[in-house]
C-alpha cells in the first residue's frame, strides 16, 4: 500500500518540523548575539533616514539592531496588532489619545523610570512631554514635533503688496479685509484628506481656542469640561466662519473647501498671479508645495504664527508630534528608548532638508538648514506654552470621529454649527 | 526574512501533515470496529474534523460576538439592549441604516439588468464583436474594490473654481460654463451614494453578465424557434420564452450581489469614509471597532446585520435545493 507509506512518511516528517518550528520561534533574535529592536512609525520617510543615520550605530555600539519600518495608517494598525498580541518593540504614534487608551489597558510600559524625565523636562519644549501621561506616568516621549497654526504666504507677492504680519487676531481680519479689497483672494482653505478627511478644519478650530482660552481653558475643553456647546468654542467658530464663510475669502468660496485636497490647496499661492495671499497649515505642508518651490523655499516662501486674541499677550501655540512608547518592554528596548531622548538624536534629520523639528528647545537653531524652519521651530521654541493637537489627544470616538465628520458637515453647509456642536457632545464616551 | 518564509513553509507542510495524519488514525480506528459498525460510523469520523473546523471558525466567533453585543464598549460589564437601543436612537445611525437599505435596493437590481442587457444584446453580435464587448464588461471584476475606488475618485474629484480640473465629470462641467459641483458632497436624495452605487456596479456587472450569459446560451434552440415559427417578436420571446429558463441563475446572482452589497465596505471608506451622509453599516462597524475601539456597538452593528442576512441565506439554501430536486 504505497499511499499509506507516504501518509506514515509525512506525518513523521510533520512531527518533526513541529518540533523544529516551535523551537526556533521566539528565541530566533537572541541566538545570533545581537539583539533586535523594531520600531514602527509613519513619519516621513527622509526624517526615518535621518533619525535612522544618528541612532542607529549608537544602538549597533550597544549590540542591538534596529529594524525601522515606515507603516501607513499607524493608529489603526497598532491598535490591531496590540489585540493581536503581535506589536513591534517600539512605535511612533501620532495620536497620544491612542497611546493612553492602550496605556489604560496596560498595553504599554511607563517611562518613568526608564528616562530621566526631570533632565528631559528641562531639555524639551514646555508641555511636550507630558502628551502622553496618565495617571502621574508617563507612557510616551516625542521625538519629533510639528509646528501647527502657522500662516504661510508667497513671499514675494507678499511683499510686494505691503502686507505685514499682523500681531493680533484682529489685525488678521483686518489684513483679510485689506486683501479682499485689494481685488485679491486672501486665503486658500481645503480639508480633504482621504479617510481623515475634516482634520484641517479641528486644527484650525483648536488654534482658535487655544488663543481665546490659553491653554488652562484648551485642557478643560480636551477633557471635556468645557462642552464644544460653549462661548469658548463657539468664539472660536465665529472668527473661523468669519475667516472661511465671507463671500471672497477663500479660494473656490465656501463650498469647495470640503472637498479642497489640504495638501495642495494652498499651491494657489505660487501661482505667476497666487491665488490666494495665505494658508494656514501645520509646518509638515512645506513638503507638499510644489517642488519649484520647495528648491527655492526661503525666498519663495514667508510664515508667521497665528497671532494671540490680544497684543503681547499670553502665546502658546499648538503642535503635534510622533511619540514613542514601548509595546514589548526588554532591556533592549529601554535602551533604545533612551537613545532616542538625545537632543541630538535629531541633527542629521534636520540637516538632510526633510521637515524633522526637534521638541529640545536647547536644539541648535543653526542645525536647520533652512530659514523657513529656524522661524517654524523659533515660533514653537519662543511660545508661551505648547498645546498638543486637542482632536488627537481627545477620545478617539470624538478626536477622530465625530470632530472630522460634524466640522466638514457644518462647512460642507449640510449640518447648522448648533446641531454640528451638540452631536460632538453627544459622541463623548462615557467614563 | 529568510527564516519567516521557512517558518511559514514548514507550518503549512506541517499543518497539511497533520491533516492527513488525523484522517489515518480515524481510518484506522474505524477499520478496527468491529462487522457492520465500520460502514455505519466512518462518514461520521470524515464529516466531523470540517464541522470542528466550522464550530472553531464561524459559530463560536458567532456567539461570542453576540455576546459582546451585549456588553458595554470595552466589554467589561453586560448592559443587556442598551448597544441596540443607543445606535438606533443616533439619527446618524439611522441615515446609515437608511443607506445600506438603499444600497441593497439599488445594486442587485441595477446589477441584473446591466448583466442581462449586456449579455443578451452582446448574444446577438459576430462571435469576434461579443468576445471583445464581454471583456471590456468583465475587466473591471479584475480590479478590487479599493483599486476601482481610487480609480473612480478621478471621475468625481473636485477643484476651486477657476483652477484646472483633475476630475472628469467636473472638466465637462467646467468647459460648458458652469461652475465645479464637488459630487460627492451633493447629499440631498441620496445622489452621492447613488454615484457611489456606480462604482460598485461597474466592478459587478462584468459577475453578473457572465453568469447570465451562460444561461441565456444555454437556453435551447429549439424552444426559441418555436416561437419565432408562432409568430413571436423578439420582446416577447425574450420575456415569455428566456426569461423564464434563466430564472434560476437570475436568483443566484441576485443573491450573490446582495450579499455583497450587504457587507460594502472598501468603497465607501476609500472615497468619502462616510463623511457627507453617504456611511453605510459595513464600514460603521469598522469605525466603531478600530476608530472608537467601541466593541459593544460593533458587535451590535454585525449582529444587526446577521440577523437581516439569515433570512437571504435560507431563502439561497432552499432555492439551490429545489435546483438540486428539479
Amino acid at each position: 500500500m504505497p499511499t499509506r507509506k507516504l501518509v506514515l512518511g509525512v506525518s513523521a516528517l510533520s512531527a518533526l518540523t513541529l518540533l523544529a518550528t516551535g523551537c526556533s520561534s521566539g528565541s530566533g533574535s537572541s541566538a545570533s548575539g545581537t539583539k533586535t529592536i523594531t520600531i514602527w512609525s509613519s513619519m516621513d520617510q527622509p526624517i526615518i533616514d535621518g533619525l535612522k543615520a544618528k541612532l542607529n550605530p549608537q544602538a549597533k555600539a550597544q549590540g542591538i539592531t534596529v529594524q525601522w519600518r515606515k507603516v501607513d495608517n499607524i493608529n489603526q494598525l497598532i491598535v490591531q496588532k496590540v489585540q493581536a498580541n503581535d506589536t513591534p518593540d517600539i512605535a511612533l504614534l501620532p495620536q497620544p489619545g491612542i497611546i493612553k487608551d492602550l496605556a489604560a489597558k496596560g498595553k504599554i510600559t511607563a517611562l518613568d523610570d526608564v528616562l530621566d524625565l526631570t533632565a528631559l523636562g528641562t531639555s524639551m519644549t514646555a508641555g511636550t512631554l507630558d502628551v502622553a501621561k496618565l495617571n502621574g506616568k508617563t507612557y510616551g516621549l516625542m521625538v519629533s514635533m510639528n509646528v501647527k497654526g502657522l500662516v504661510f504666504y508667497p513671499k514675494k507677492a507678499f511683499e510686494a503688496a505691503g502686507y505685514t504680519a499682523p500681531t493680533t487676531l484682529d489685525e488678521l481680519n483686518t489684513l483679510t479685509a485689506k486683501i479682499k479689497s485689494d481685488g485679491n483672494t486672501p486665503w486658500c482653505l481645503g480639508i480633504e484628506s482621504g479617510t481623515a478627511t475634516g482634520w484641517p478644519a479641528t486644527d484650525w478650530f483648536e488654534n482658535l481656542v487655544l488663543k481665546y482660552g490659553g491653554i488652562d481653558k484648551y485642557n478643560e475643553w480636551i477633557s471635556h469640561k468645557t462642552k464644544f456647546d460653549s462661548a469658548l468654542v463657539r468664539q472660536a467658530a465665529a472668527e473661523f466662519e468669519k475667516i472661511a464663510f465671507t463671500d471672497g475669502n477663500v479660494l473656490g468660496g465656501r463650498k469647495a473647501i470640503a472637498s479642497n485636497a489640504f495638501g495642495t490647496a494652498g499651491n494657489a499661492m505660487f501661482n505667476s498671479k497666487p491665488g490666494c495671499y495665505m494658508y494656514q497649515q501645520g509646518s509638515f505642508i512645506t513638503g507638499f508645495f510644489p517642488k519649484t518651490v520647495q528648491k527655492d523655499l526661503d525666498s519663495q516662501v514667508g510664515v508667521f504664527g497665528l497671532p494671540p486674541a490680544t497684543a503681547g499677550g499670553d502665546n502658546p501655540v499648538e503642535g503635534g508630534g510622533d511619540t514613542a512608547s514601548i509595546y514589548k518592554d526588554s532591556p533592549a528596548a529601554r535602551k533604545v528608548m533612551k537613545l532616542l531622548a538625545a537632543t541630538d538624536l535629531g541633527t542629521t534629520a534636520a540637516a538632510n532638508g526633510s521637515s524633522f523639528i526637534s521638541p529640545h528647545k536647547d536644539f541648535p537653531l543653526s542645525t536647520y538648514p533652512l530659514k523657513t524652519t529656524q522661524s517654524i521651530a523659533k515660533v514653537a521654541y519662543d511660545a508661551s506654552g505648547f498645546a498638543f493637537d486637542a482632536s488627537d489627544a481627545m477620545p478617539t470616538a470624538v478626536g477622530s470621529g465625530t470632530f472630522w465628520k460634524d466640522m466638514t458637515a457644518w462647512i460642507a453647509g449640510q449640518e447648522s454649527l448648533d446641531a454640528a456642536l451638540k452631536n460632538i457632545d453627544a459622541s463623548w464616551p462615557a467614563s | 526574512m529568510v527564516s519567516q518564509v521557512l517558518s511559514t513553509v514548514l507550518t503549512v507542510v506541517a499543518g497539511i501533515a497533520a491533516a492527513l495524519a488525523v484522517y489515518w488514525v480515524l481510518n484506522k480506528l474505524a477499520e478496527s470496529l468491529p462487522g457492520g459498525w465500520e460502514s455505519r460510523i466512518k462518514p461520521y469520523f470524515y464529516v466531523a474534523p470540517a464541522v470542528a473546523a466550522i464550530g472553531v471558525y464561524l459559530v463560536y466567533p458567532t456567539v461570542v460576538t453576540i455576546i459582546d453585543s451585549l456588553k458595554s464598549s470595552d466589554s467589561s460589564r453586560f448592559v443587556g439592549l442598551d448597544n441596540f437601543g443607543k445606535l438606533l436612537g443616533q439619527p446618524a445611525f439611522r441615515q446609515t441604516l437608511l443607506n445600506s437599505l438603499l444600497w441593497i435596493a439599488v445594486v442587485p437590481a441595477a446589477c441584473i439588468v446591466v448583466g442581462l442587457l449586456v449579455a443578451a444584446l452582446a448574444d446577438r453580435l459576430a462571435p469576434r464583436a461579443e468576445k471583445a464587448a464581454k471583456t471590456i464588461i468583465f475587466m473591471p471584476m479584475a480590479i478590487s474594490a479599493v483599486g476601482s475606488a481610487t480609480v473612480w475618485r478621478f471621475m468625481y474629484a473636485t477643484q476651486p473654481a477657476g483652477t484646472p480640473q483633475t476630475g472628469l465629470l467636473n472638466g465637462i462641467v467646467t468647459a460648458l460654463g458652469h461652475d465645479p459641483i464637488p459630487w460627492l458632497q451633493q447629499s440631498t436624495l441620496h445622489s452621492n451614494s447613488l454615484l457611489l452605487m456606480v462604482m460598485l456596479l461597474w466592478g459587478q456587472a462584468g459577475f453578473s453578465m457572465v453568469l447570465l450569459s451562460a444561461a441565456i446560451k444555454g437556453v435551447p434552440t429549439e424552444t426559441l424557434e418555436a416561437a419565432r415559427l408562432d409568430g413571436a417578436g423578439e420582446m416577447l420571446i425574450f420575456r415569455r420564452v428566456i426569461l423564464p429558463q434563466i430564472r434560476g441563475t437570475l436568483i443566484t446572482v441576485f443573491v450573490t450581489v446582495l450579499i455583497t452589497v450587504m457587507k460594502i465596505f472598501d468603497v465607501i471608506y476609500v472615497t468619502t469614509n462616510g463623511a457627507f451622509n453617504t456611511n453605510v453599516v459595513g464600514l460603521e462597524f469598522f469605525n466603531q471597532l478600530y476608530t472608537n475601539y467601541n466593541y459593544g456597538y460593533a458587535s451590535a452593528i454585525v449582529v444587526m446585520l446577521l440577523i437581516a442576512i439569515v433570512p437571504i441565506m435560507i431563502y439561497q439554501i432552499r432555492h439551490f435545493r429545489a435546483e438540486e430536486s428539479a
